[in-house]
């Protein structure tokens, strides 16, 4: 970890309205836009923060694997983040991801390293195959919350 | 065993761009490559997801090992990437 201490739980990053289980996206950059809509619904970015996601996904694919992307916003980007949040997007149909098939995309936004310890406790939490399987399946909120606030404990 | 450790050089740690670019980077190594946090945890080098999971931050050291034969090579690959701010060309 960095000497960013203060992070938060995932789970006080997430709103309860910053979930939709059941999206549909016909590509890539429609989903990425969504997860951008989201994040500004949340009051987390400003609008430009969505061109940001899109010109960091042509730069490198934010694809992690499972089945999972975790669209956010280039370096230049952090500008239009007014505070830190994490969106989720669940796509029970899929979305064609450059060639792979995305269920769920996490849209992060995040000041100052806040990424670092943020996206370090998401991809710990990925790494368990079940917890990964359990989220792409997860059809109510509260399974969400129960997934990402999983590895608290041992955080 | 082959190691190396080496200072992550990206300003912004091993986040999202530079951990694929290094993760993409060792999966084509030809050998299995291991990195571990300075906090002692190791993870497969080829994995984005465990790359990430270390939460590496700028200025921090990783080491990279690997026992496979001709590995010395790819080490030296990888802590050249490393050593690259990866998220300079954005």
């Amino acid at each position: 970890m960095t000497d960013d201490e203060t992070q938060k739980p995932l789970t006080e990053l997430l709103a309860p309205a910053s979930i939709r289980l059941d999206a549909v996206a016909a590509d890539r950059d429609d989903a990425i836009r969504q997860a951008g809509a989201a994040l500004i619904e949340a009051g987390a970015v400003e609008p430009s923060y969505v061109d940001a996601m899109l010109e960091r996904e042509n730069s490198v694919s934010t694809y992690v694997g499972e089945g999972v992307a975790i669209p956010h916003g280039t370096l230049a980007g952090k500008d239009a983040v007014t505070d830190d949040a994490i969106v989720v997007l669940r796509f029970p149909a899929g979305v064609d991801w450059d060639g792979n098939d995305v269920r769920v995309a996490v849209g992060i936004a995040a000041k100052g390293n806040g990424h670092i310890a943020l996206l370090s406790q998401l991809a710990t939490v990925l790494l368990d195959p079940d917890k990964a399987a359990a989220l792409r399946d997860a059809t109510e909120p509260d399974r969400v919350y129960e997934l990402l606030a999983a590895d608290d404990e041992d955080a | 065993m082959p190691e190396r450790t080496v200072t992550v050089a990206s300003s912004v740690g091993l986040h999202a761009r530079p951990a694929s670019l290094f993760s993409q980077a060792a999966a084509k190594a030809g050998v299995p490559v291991t990195l571990t946090s300075a906090a002692g945890k190791s993870v497969n080098a080829a994995s984005i997801l465990g790359v990430l999971s270390l939460g590496v931050g700028h200025g921090e050291q990783v080491t990279l090992s690997s026992d496979a034969e001709g590995a010395d090579a790819a080490l030296d690959e990888l802590v050249a990437l490393l050593e690259t701010d990866l998220d300079k060309e954005e």
